[in-house]
């Protein structure tokens, strides 16, 4: 996990459960856009550089 | 029973956590299925070795889920914010839709079966009657199934949380 947060501490911060975070990270499942944003946020990066459209 | 315990029974009630939730669902769900099952075996007559006397009983598995419905009800509009970002959160909606899309899939699937193998020569009351709890107690049948499915991946999340 990038910044060296664990999914709990993520998840935390997101206000979501830590199986939204592993389905997210496993690919399983596509986030909404404000869920997508606390990530982000949480990370201090921006969507962009976490979600991108497959190629 | 004083005002105090009152509101401290109410507190402990609208706290819901993955382990409550999935107990309740769990036995919701067993229970439906049981039951279920029973009204299914008896209206294509199996000869099950018991037979349930009173009808009374039909009314447990509507009870609970009522019963059920409220607590989850209360926890989710009256519970602590933090437990409930996490146990009411998208995925958990995605994935009760996704589950209850499944069960109307099957639920129709199961009609258009039970409509097919009914002796629509010889028609009765009787025979639409049955019909009826055939239906019902299919669709009864496969919710529960969905119920403890359900209850189960709360089950993982607890332990894994």
């Amino acid at each position: 996990m990038a910044k060296g947060l664990t999914q709990q501490a993520l998840s935390d911060s997101a206000e979501v459960s830590r199986k939204s975070i592993n389905a997210i990270e496993n690919g399983i499942y596509v986030p909404s856009t404000v869920l997508a944003l606390k990530i982000a946020e949480t990370l201090e990066c921006s969507v962009e550089d976490i979600f991108k459209l497959p190629e | 029973m004083r005002p105090k315990e009152l509101l401290m029974l109410l507190k402990s009630l609208r706290a819901m956590t993955y382990f409550r939730r999935f107990l309740i669902l769990f036995i919701c769900g067993i229970t439906q299925i049981f039951f279920a099952v029973y009204l299914l075996l008896e209206l294509f007559g199996f000869n099950l070795g018991f037979h349930l006397t009173n009808h009374g009983y039909m009314f447990i598995p509507g009870i609970l889920i009522f019963a059920s419905s409220g607590l989850l009800t209360v926890s989710y509009y009256f519970g602590d914010t933090k437990t409930n970002n996490s146990l009411y959160d998208e995925y958990t909606a995605m994935r009760y839709y996704k589950l209850g899309a499944v069960g109307y899939a099957l639920n129709g699937i199961g009609i258009f079966l039970l409509f097919s193998f009914q002796d629509w020569s010889n028609w009765s009351l009787q025979s639409a009657n049955a019909m009826i709890y055939q239906i019902a107690s299919f669709a009864w049948l496969i919710f529960g199934i969905l119920l403890v499915w359900f209850s189960l991946g709360d089950y993982k999340e607890y332990k894994n949380g």
